[in-house]
C-alpha cells in the first residue's frame, strides 16, 4: 500500500490527465446509452414458458396487447362508429402492430332468414347502410358473448380496440406511436390506454420525471450535509466528484458494450452515491485527522497509506457481494446489474484512491476539525456514548437480538409483486383506467394462453377445448375465454344444427370452408390445423392469486389427461409466476452466496473465522431489519426492492471492516478496550456517521417520487443506511466488547 | 419584344409535344382497358380444372386443393375435389350477390351473404372478388402511366359505386395480346396489399388464358399459386346448370 501511495503521488499529473481523458471518452459514450424499461426482454430464453410464449407470439401474431378504449355517451352513433373505424385502420398501419381488432373489423357469423352472413361485424366500407340500423345492431352486438365485455362494455359506453404487437419490438415506441396517432386524429370520444406497452411507456416517462425533479434535491441535501460535516469545500466536492466520475465511467462502459439501462440498472448511480461516496469520505476524514507537519503531498500519501487498505478491502468485499448476483438470477437484467454495479464500485475505488488523494494534495485546505485535545461537542458526545456502550454492552446485545427476532417474525409476511401496474400510485391515471375501464368494463388486459396440440378439426378435440374454456370461465378474475370452438359452434348453429360442436369431423371440415384464411382464424389455429390457441384475459390480481390460478389451470389440464390432444399453458400470468418464484429464489441464493463470500474474505483478512462471523453482524442485523420492515410495512419484494439486500451487504460490510480495522489498530496502542472504542468512534465512527446521515437524508427525498418502486427504494435504502450505521457503531462494538476475551483477534 | 416572342415560341415548342400526348394517352388508357375486358369476357362459357397451392410465410407449401370451376357470364359454379376434408363442397355464385354453398357433410345448401367482397376464397389469397368476372372499364377510371417494350402500365382508380374493396390497381397489359399479366392491388388505406402475376399465357380455341397465376399477399407474406390444369371453352353449358338444384347434385 505504501508503494501504491508513493506511486500515485509520484504521478499526480498523469492521474488527473488520465481521469479527464477517460471521463470525456466515456461521458461521450453515455450520450448513446439506450433505455429499456421492458422486463420481458430480460426473461431467460431457456425457460419453457417464455419459449412457448415467444413461439405463440411469432405464430399467432403477437401475444402482447395494447388496449385503446374509446368512451362516449353511446358508442352506437354514426360519428363514433366512424371514428372507431378510422382509428382501427390507422392503428393497423403502425409499425410493430400485427393486428388491431375492434367491432369495425372483427369477423362475424350470423344466421338470418335462412342464410348465413359471414363478414365484418360493422363493415362501414362495404355496407355503410348499417348506420341506418343502429338500434338493431346494438341489440345484436350486446347480446353476443363474443363481443360484450370484450370489445364493448355492457352499457355500450366504452369500446375496446385490441392491438397485438410483434415479438421483440420496442413496446414503448409502439405505445408512443399509438398515442401520437390518436392525438393527430383529434377524436371526439375520450380515449384511455391500457396494457403493458403503455405501462412501460409511463414508467420510463415517470422515472425520467422523478429523477429530474428529485436528483437536484438529493444532491443539494448531500452537499449541505457534507459541508456541515467537513466545513470545507473540498469535503463536499471530492466525494461527489468521485461518485460522479465513477457513475460516468460505469454508464459509459455499459453504453460502449451496447447494454441498455433497465429499471434495475438505473439504480447503479444511486448505489454508487451510497457506497462509493463512503470511500472518499473515509479518506478525507483521515486526511483531516492526520496532524502531519509535512507537505500536502506527504499528508495525502500518508492518508492513502493508512486508509487505502481498508478501502480496498471494503471495495473488494462489496464487489464480491454484487458479483454473486450473476449466479442464479432469473432475469438477465439482474445479472447485468450485478456485473456493472461491481464495476461501478471498482471505479469508485479507483477514483477515490487516485484522483481524490491527488486533488487533496493540490488544494490547500484548513480543516475545521478541532484538534483532539480541544474537546468538541462531537468528541464529548462520543466519549459519553462510548462509555454508555461499554457499560450496557449486554443490554445492547440483547436489544439488538430482540430487534432481530421481531424482524425475523415479520419476514414471512413479505408480499411479492411482480406486476408492472404496482409501480403506479393508486390515484395515477394508469391505475384509474385499469380499475375503471379494463377491470370494470372489460375482462382485464393480461393475456392467458393455452396451446392445444391435436387434430383440431376432430370434434373430440373441440370438446376437450370447450371443457378447458368452460373451466377458465369459472375462475375468478379470468374473462373472455375464446377459441376456434366458438366460431365452429356459431357456424354449426347457422347451418341449423344447434349451438353445439358438430358430431362429425367432416362437418367441422365443411364449416372450415367458410372461415379459412380469415385473419381472426389465423390467430386461433395454425394452417395445418394441428395446433390451436385458447385465449383469455386476466384482471390484475395479487401475486398469490395469479400463482394459484396457474396451478389450478395446470391441475385441470393434468386431470383432463386427454387422449386426443395436449394442452400447454403460457401467457403473461405464467411468466409472472415464474418471475415471482425466481425472484425469491435468486434473492435467497445471491444473498447467501454473497454472505458466504464475504465471510470467507473477512475471515481470511482477520485470520479468524469467529472474527469473520463478528464482522458479518452489521450485515445480518441490517438484512433482518430490512426484510422484517418490508413484512410489517407491506412493502413488497419486487424487482426493485429485491436489490436492497445487495445494497445492505455492500454498505454493511464497508462499515464493519472500517470499524473492526480501526478498533484493532487502536487496541494496540490503547490501554483498554473502552479507550480504543472511544478513539475508533471519534475517527472512523465519524466517517460512518457522515456517510450514514448524508445518504439516509438523500434517499428519504425519494419518498416524494411518483413511481412507487422509487419511493419504496428510497425508504428502504434510508433504513439500510441507518441500521447498517447503528449496527456497526453500537451493536457491533457491544458484541465485540462482550466477546473480546473469547476471540483472540480482539483480545490481544 | 423580339425576346418575348422567342420565349413564347420556345414555350409553345416545349408544350406542344406534350399536349396531344395527354389526350392520346387518356383515350388509349380507356381503349386498352376495354380491349382487356373484351379479351377476358370473350368465351361463351368455360370449364376449368384448377389446382391451388398455398404457400405460407415461411415458404412452406400447404395442402393442395383441387376444384372444377364452370363459368358462364356472371354465373359461376365450383366443386372441390380435394383435399379429402373438403371434397364435394360446392359453390354457386349468381348476379346480385347471390352466393350458395353446398356442404356434403350436412347434405345441405346454404345461402351465404357475402357482405365482404374481399373475403377470402377457401383460405387462398384470392378473394371472391378476384375470382369473379372483371369489367375493369366499368369500375375503374384509368390512366396510362408507363409504356415499355412489352407492356402498358395503367393506373386504375375506383369510380363511384366501385365495390371491389380496393381503392386502386396498377395493371400491366401485354401490348400484343392485351392480356393483363400483372395486377397490383391497393387496399382502402392505399397500401399495396396483393400482387397477382399471370404467366404461361396461351391461346386456346382462339381465347387467351393464363395457365398459371400467383397471388401474393404482401402484407401477410402468404401466397397462392393457381394452376389451370384443364381448360375447355364454349362447351355449351346451359343456364339450368347454374341453379341450387344442380349444386347439390
Amino acid at each position: 500500500m505504501n508503494k501504491f501511495a508513493q506511486f500515485v503521488m509520484g504521478h499526480r499529473k498523469t492521474v488527473i490527465f488520465l481521469t479527464i481523458l477517460i471521463t470525456l471518452f466515456l461521458g461521450y459514450s453515455i450520450t448513446k446509452i439506450q433505455i429499456d424499461p421492458d422486463i420481458l426482454n430480460y426473461l431467460p430464453k431457456s425457460d419453457p414458458v417464455v419459449k412457448l410464449s415467444q413461439y405463440i407470439g411469432k405464430e399467432y401474431g403477437g401475444n402482447l396487447l395494447a388496449m385503446v378504449a374509446m368512451e362516449a355517451t353511446d358508442i352506437f352513433t354514426p360519428s363514433t362508429l366512424k371514428e372507431m373505424d378510422l382509428l382501427t385502420n390507422n392503428l393497423q398501419r403502425i409499425e410493430g402492430i400485427t393486428y388491431v381488432t375492434s367491432l369495425t373489423n372483427i369477423l362475424d357469423i350470423k344466421e338470418s332468414d335462412g342464410f348465413i352472413e359471414i363478414g365484418t361485424l360493422i363493415d362501414l366500407e362495404d355496407n355503410p347502410e348499417i348506420l341506418n340500423e343502429l338500434a338493431e345492431l346494438k341489440d345484436y352486438i350486446l347480446t353476443k358473448d363474443m363481443y360484450r365485455n370484450k370489445f364493448i362494455s355492457s352499457d355500450a359506453t366504452t369500446a375496446l380496440l385490441i392491438c397485438q404487437l410483434e415479438n421483440d419490438i420496442d413496446k414503448v415506441k409502439v405505445a408512443k406511436a399509438i398515442k401520437k396517432q390518436v392525438e393527430e386524429l383529434e377524436l371526439k370520444s375520450d380515449i384511455y390506454y391500457g396494457g403493458l406497452p403503455f405501462y412501460l411507456m409511463e414508467i420510463s416517462d415517470t422515472i425520467v420525471r422523478d429523477l429530474k425533479a428529485l436528483t437536484p434535491l438529493v444532491s443539494l441535501f448531500i452537499i449541505i450535509t457534507l459541508y456541515l460535516s467537513f466545513r470545507s469545500l473540498t469535503g463536499v466536492v471530492l466525494p461527489l466528484l468521485s461518485v460522479l466520475i465513477s457513475s460516468i465511467w460505469t454508464l459509459g462502459t455499459m453504453s460502449l458494450f451496447g447494454i441498455p439501462l433497465t429499471i434495475i440498472s438505473n439504480t447503479i448511480p444511486v448505489i454508487l452515491v451510497a457506497v462509493g461516496s463512503a470511500y472518499s469520505i473515509h479518506l478525507i476524514n483521515k486526511y483531516y485527522e492526520i496532524k502531519s507537519e509535512g507537505s500536502l503531498i506527504e499528508r495525502a500519501e500518508k492518508t492513502l497509506f493508512s486508509v487505502g487498505l481498508p478501502i480496498l478491502l471494503t471495495a473488494v468485499t462489496t464487489i464480491a457481494g454484487f458479483i454473486s448476483f450473476i449466479f442464479g438470477s432469473y432475469l438477465t437484467m439482474i445479472q447485468q446489474f450485478g456485473v456493472f454495479s461491481a464495476l461501478g464500485v471498482f471505479f469508485a475505488l479507483v477514483t477515490s484512491t487516485t484522483l481524490v488523494p491527488v486533488l487533496l494534495s493540490l488544494v490547500k485546505t484548513k480543516p475545521l476539525l478541532k484538534r483532539k485535545d480541544q474537546p468538541t461537542v462531537y468528541s464529548n458526545f462520543i466519549t459519553r456514548f462510548s462509555s454508555w456502550i461499554y457499560t450496557n454492552k449486554l443490554l445492547i446485545t440483547i436489544i439488538g437480538l430482540l430487534i432481530m427476532a421481531i424482524s425475523i417474525a415479520g419476514i414471512p409476511r413479505i408480499q411479492r409483486k411482480v406486476d408492472v401496474l404496482d409501480y403506479f400510485k393508486p390515484e395515477s391515471s394508469i391505475r384509474l383506467t385499469e380499475e375503471k375501464i379494463m377491470k370494470g368494463k372489460f375482462g382485464g388486459s393480461i393475456p392467458i394462453q393455452i396451446l392445444v396440440n391435436g387434430e383440431i378439426q376432430d370434434p373430440a378435440v373441440l370438446i376437450e377445448m370447450k371443457k378447458v374454456q368452460d373451466f377458465l370461465a369459472t375462475l375468478p378474475n379470468v374473462n373472455n375465454p375464446f377459441s376456434i370452438v366458438d366460431l365452429i359452434i356459431e357456424l354449426n348453429a347457422a347451418m341449423g344444427e344447434g349451438r353445439q360442436i358438430p358430431d362429425h369431423q367432416d362437418k367441422v371440415a365443411n364449416l372450415w370452408f367458410f372461415i379459412e384464411g380469415e385473419e381472426s382464424v389465423d390467430q386461433l389455429v395454425n394452417r395445418d390445423k394441428s395446433e390451436a390457441l385458447i385465449q383469455a384475459t386476466l384482471i390484475y390480481a395479487p401475486m398469490d392469486q395469479i400463482t394459484g390460478l396457474v396451478d389450478q389451470i395446470e391441475q385441470f389440464i393434468a386431470d383432463l389427461d386427454s387422449p386426443v390432444c395436449t394442452f400447454t399453458q403460457t401467457g403473461m400470468h405464467s411468466i409472472y409466476k415464474n418471475l415471482d418464484h425466481s425472484l425469491l429464489r435468486s434473492q435467497l441464493q445471491s444473498l447467501l452466496l454473497s454472505l458466504l463470500l464475504i465471510l470467507a474474505m473477512v475471515s481470511l483478512l482477520l485470520g479468524s473465522f469467529r472474527g469473520g462471523l463478528i464482522g458479518l453482524i452489521p450485515i445480518i442485523f441490517t438484512l433482518t431489519v430490512i426484510f422484517g420492515f418490508m413484512g410489517y410495512s407491506g412493502i413488497p419484494l419486487d424487482i426493485a426492492t429485491v436489490l436492497v439486500g445487495s445494497i445492505s451487504i455492500g454498505i454493511g460490510i464497508d462499515y464493519s471492516i472500517h470499524f473492526v480495522n480501526r478498533f484493532r489498530q487502536e487496541k494496540k496502542s490503547a490501554t483498554n478496550s473502552k479507550d480504543a472504542l472511544i478513539e475508533t468512534l471519534q475517527t472512523t465512527g465519524k466517517g460512518i456517521l457522515i456517510n450514514m446521515t448524508t445518504v439516509t437524508g438523500g434517499f428519504l427525498i425519494f419518498l416524494f417520487a411518483d413511481l412507487v418502486p422509487l419511493q419504496r427504494f428510497g425508504a428502504l435504502v434510508a433504513l439500510t443506511m441507518v441500521s447498517s450505521g447503528f449496527g456497526s457503531i453500537i451493536i457491533l462494538p457491544a458484541i465485540i466488547l462482550l466477546l473480546e476475551k473469547r476471540i483472540q483477534i480482539f483480545s490481544s | 419584344m423580339k425576346n418575348l416572342f422567342l420565349i413564347l415560341l420556345l414555350t409553345l415548342l416545349l408544350i406542344f409535344p406534350v399536349l396531344p400526348g395527354i389526350t392520346a394517352e387518356q383515350l388509349t388508357a380507356k381503349a386498352i382497358l376495354e380491349k382487356v375486358d373484351t379479351l377476358l369476357n370473350a368465351p361463351q362459357d368455360q370449364k376449368i380444372h384448377i389446382k391451388l397451392v398455398l404457400i405460407d410465410k415461411n415458404g412452406k407449401e400447404e395442402e393442395n386443393r383441387e376444384l372444377i370451376m364452370m363459368q358462364k357470364g356472371e354465373k359461376r359454379m365450383g366443386k372441390f375435389l380435394s383435399p379429402a376434408s373438403q371434397r364435394g363442397i360446392g359453390f354457386l355464385s349468381l348476379p346480385n350477390d347471390l352466393f350458395y354453398v353446398y356442404m356434403p357433410a350436412f347434405k345441405k345448401t346454404q345461402r351465404i351473404a357475402t357482405r365482404q367482397k374481399s373475403g377470402k376464397f377457401a383460405g387462398t389469397d384470392f378473394s371472391y372478388q378476384d375470382l369473379g368476372t372483371q369489367q375493369y372499364s366499368e369500375e375503374w377510371s384509368s390512366q396510362l402511366v408507363e409504356s415499355d417494350q412489352e407492356n402498358y402500365v395503367l393506373q386504375l382508380t375506383a369510380v363511384e359505386g366501385n365495390n371491389t374493396g380496393y381503392s386502386q390497381l396498377m395493371l400491366w397489359v401485354n401490348k400484343t395480346n392485351f392480356f393483363p399479366v400483372k395486377v397490383e392491388f391497393y387496399n382502402q388505406n392505399n397500401r399495396l396489399c396483393k400482387i397477382l402475376t399471370s404467366s404461361n399465357v396461351q391461346e386456346i380455341s382462339g381465347y387467351f388464358i393464363a395457365r398459371e397465376l400467383e397471388m401474393v399477399d404482401v402484407i401477410k407474406n402468404h401466397s397462392t399459386k393457381m394452376f389451370l390444369e384443364k381448360v375447355e371453352f364454349d362447351t355449351g353449358l346451359s343456364d339450368e346448370f347454374f341453379t341450387e338444384r344442380y349444386l347439390s347434385r
